[in-house]
């Protein structure tokens, strides 16, 4: 089997150089400190995975992360950053679509095995790619859309815009939305991060580990970029849209993330396009083992 | 308690409730009245009918009435309802305090030879006196002063503790930006020494290896076969292109580290000179060396974003607060970064003319519109979104100058950019600076030493 491609970019020589040691053994390493040149590479050659740097002098990572969604679909993307300001991590996720996003500096062992592990997803993003007509037809249940936020203005667009073609379920509080994923899998979450006072971001992390194929769009006026950062590695969200959000943005997203969830539904190799890292902080993790429980134990029962 | 009942309450102490008289009553029995000890502190009776207060006859009228000729058998039998001022001062109870004073002092006549009426719902209540009400009204202005002050001092105290949480913002973005500075540098260099860690496992293994085949070799007893084992596994080993190359790169990445490491140093070095933690607050400096300090802690600001020209001319040396005006340039210099949109140019001049030093700091931004000029220095005024600026960045930046017995001004032209100068006067030491000195001198911890 030939060596996987590995594309590195960062303004900075010496954090390639380090970076091409670590991937020297088993993979093909390119690496380029120009955004541009980047571009190219991505165009002429099989790329796996590219690791980007955020902060460049000529073109942000995030930016350089949406060149590469439209020029290599199957490649897996990575920002790699010592910066984090939410902005760029908010492009990160709504224009990037980034596999993980790590800071710097990272932890040799980690980054080794994310790459790894993208590079395995692209590899099988390929053989889709090259055979687009496996496409699974499945029969279609309607699709639906779970919303978890109080903001009646959320609620409506949502109802304005998928109402015609999606069951739509308002939960209004966490044991609610709980409920409501015990009894069925959902295509499109719309969230916001707070619930009354719950924190619901181990439910997103939870639903994403539960069905791969349900898309996350994160709505709100929470802004802690180390919280997002960790929705992105571990949730997988597909949008954060901060409040206020206006209709047309929300409502375009809708669409698109549908869309995706169709995609994603025919063609179960991309799921793992968005497999999500564990749970790392350790209250999470009891929350979400608890609600796994639960999960189990209402499923069990409704199969009876 | 509720205001209105505060009220209410104020007013009642000023209540003397004495029985009123009534309109009927004989002008000649007012006397008894007058002379009874109850009714010694009154100035006027207040005659009332049916509950309403209609009126008062003061001592003076009365007075006025009998001292006339005959006046006791003209007039003794007549009812004062003849005689009184059907025009009293009233007050109601539920007033307040200041609209009662208000009135009662806009109507009362002088000489002061009547009482007020105060009434609850238009019915009598009793007499007020209008001294006790005018006293009342004073303390009761006093206190309202008391009250300004009180707010006056914490509005104060609460302004320098803005001042202090600005700096300590601009303090923690500095060092948000330094941190992830760091973050680069750091990230390279430790990832190197993993690498090094695991390539070094490699060769001592291989070395033992190697001298395992030595000693097999100088060993007497040591089968062929033995050694032949051996001979291979070392080959296999020198054949492992990956380890060799990786050595060879090695080299590179030692290098890199050790740069890496002296980054690190410059770093923290600058965060050092910038802050000043460890150097007396007020020394004799050169501002050129002030101007290069803001500009490395703000490099993480200007970086990919601002090209600095620097046209900085010799300077004498100043007696001043370094870490002041090391704030005042960073400030400067960050305000000019955020007004320029696209690739910008920051052009920072120094130059030295008789007794003073001037700095001018500009940019080409998108300039300042006159109306927001002429406030710019104000505490508070900011143009940005609310949450990213507290507006006192520039007006501390004025004090911090003023301080220093400068002084610092402006000017900008929309569309074309803004520039800032700074006049420090070269012997800045009379002014400010030699007194809070002093306690250093005497041996107190610099670090302790505050300017505001």
């Amino acid at each position: 089997m030939s060596k996987k491609t590995l594309l590195l970019i960062d303004d900075e020589e010496r954090i390639l150089r380090s970076l091409r040691m670590l991937f020297f053994v088993g993979y093909n390493v390119r690496m380029t400190t120009d955004p541009q040149e980047a571009i190219k590479i991505l165009r002429d050659e099989k790329v796996h995975v590219i690791v980007s740097d955020q902060r460049m002098p000529t073109m942000q990572g995030s930016e350089l992360l949406r060149i590469a969604r439209d020029t290599s679909p199957a490649t897996m993307r990575i920002l790699l950053t010592g910066y984090s300001d939410l902005d760029a991590s908010i492009a990160s996720v709504n224009e990037g679509e980034v596999f993980r996003y790590l800071m710097k500096p990272w932890n040799a062992d980690e980054v080794k095995k994310v790459v790894a592990e993208a590079a395995a997803i692209a590899e099988s993003s390929f053989a889709v790619q090259s055979h687009v007509d496996t496409a699974l037809d499945l029969p279609c249940d309607r699709p639906r859309v779970l919303i978890m936020d109080y903001d009646e203005t959320t609620a409506k667009t949502v109802h304005d815009t998928l109402g015609d073609r999606c069951e739509i379920i308002w939960a209004s509080d966490a044991q609610h939305a709980m409920e409501v994923l015990a009894k069925q899998d959902v295509s499109v979450v719309v969230s916001d991060l707070m619930l009354g006072d719950t924190n619901v971001g181990y439910i997103l992390k939870t639903i994403k580990q539960l069905n791969p194929q349900t898309q996350c769009i994160v709505v709100t006026s929470f802004s802690d970029t180390s919280r997002l950062i960790e929705l992105i590695n571990q949730a997988q969200i597909t949008r954060f849209l901060p409040k206020p959000v206006s209709t047309g943005i929300l409502a375009r997203n809708l669409e698109s993330m549908l869309e995706r969830f169709h995609l994603v539904r025919s063609q179960p190799a991309l799921q793992k396009r968005q497999a999500v890292a564990p749970i790392s902080s350790p209250q999470e993790k009891v929350l979400a083992g608890n609600f796994m429980g639960m999960l189990g134990r209402l499923r069990a029962r409704i199969s009876v | 308690m509720s205001e209105s009942k505060q009220m209410v309450i104020e007013m009642l102490s000023l209540v003397n409730p004495v029985e009123s008289v009534s309109p009927d009553c004989a002008l000649e029995d007012v006397v008894e009245y007058f002379s009874n000890p109850k009714y010694s502190k009154l100035l006027s009776l207040p005659v009332v009918e049916n509950g309403r207060p209609i009126g008062v006859l003061s001592r003076y009228r009365f007075m006025d009435i009998y001292l006339k000729r005959y006046a006791r058998e003209l007039y003794g039998k007549k009812t004062i309802r003849n005689f009184i001022n059907a025009s009293p001062l009233l007050v109601e109870l539920e007033q307040p305090l200041a609209e009662a004073a208000q009135h009662v002092s806009a109507n009362m006549r002088f000489p002061l030879t009547e009482d007020f009426i105060v009434t609850r719902r238009g019915r009598y209540l009793g007499v007020g006196f209008v001294m006790d009400l005018l006293k009342a009204m004073e303390q009761k202005m006093r206190a309202n002063t008391d009250e300004l002050e009180t707010a006056y001092t914490r509005l104060k105290s609460s302004q320098m503790a803005l001042v202090q949480s600005e700096k300590m913002a601009s303090l923690g973005q500095m060092v948000a930006g330094v941190a992830h500075e760091i973050n680069t540098p750091l990230g390279y260099v430790q990832n190197n020494v993993s690498i090094g860690q695991e390539l070094f496992l490699q060769i001592q293994t291989m070395l033992a290896e190697y001298e395992s085949l030595v000693d097999k070799l100088l060993n007497e007893q040591s089968s062929e076969e033995q050694i032949t084992t051996q001979m291979q596994l070392v080959a296999e080993m020198r054949g492992d292109v990956n380890t060799q190359e990786m050595l060879g790169e090695m080299h590179g990445l030692m290098a890199d580290s050790l740069y890496g490491i002296e980054q690190i140093s410059e770093l923290v070095l600058n965060l050092k000179n910038f802050s000043r933690m460890d150097a007396a607050a007020t020394d004799v400096v050169n501002v050129n060396d002030c101007i290069e300090s803001a500009l490395n802690i703000g490099r993480n600001v200007l970086k990919n974003k601002v090209e600095v020209v620097k046209h900085l001319g010799e300077l004498p040396l100043i007696s001043c607060a370094p870490s002041q005006l090391n704030q005042v340039f960073l400030n400067l210099f960050t305000n000019a970064a955020q007004a320029m949109e696209a690739q910008g140019v920051l052009t920072i001049r120094s130059w030295h003319d008789g007794a003073a030093v001037n700095i001018s700091v500009a940019d080409n931004g998108k300039g300042i519109p006159q109306e927001n000029l002429v406030r710019i220095f104000d505490p508070f005024f900011t143009t940005k979104p609310v949450g990213e600026g507290t507006g006192l960045g520039l007006s501390i930046s004025h004090q911090i100058i003023q301080q220093h017995g400068g002084e610092i001004r402006v000017d900008s032209q929309v569309g074309e950019g803004t520039c800032f100068y700074i006049k420090l006067p070269v012997s800045v030491t009379a002014t400010t600076q030699a007194a809070p000195a002093l306690p250093t001198m005497v041996g107190s911890n610099p670090k302790e030493m505050a300017y505001e």
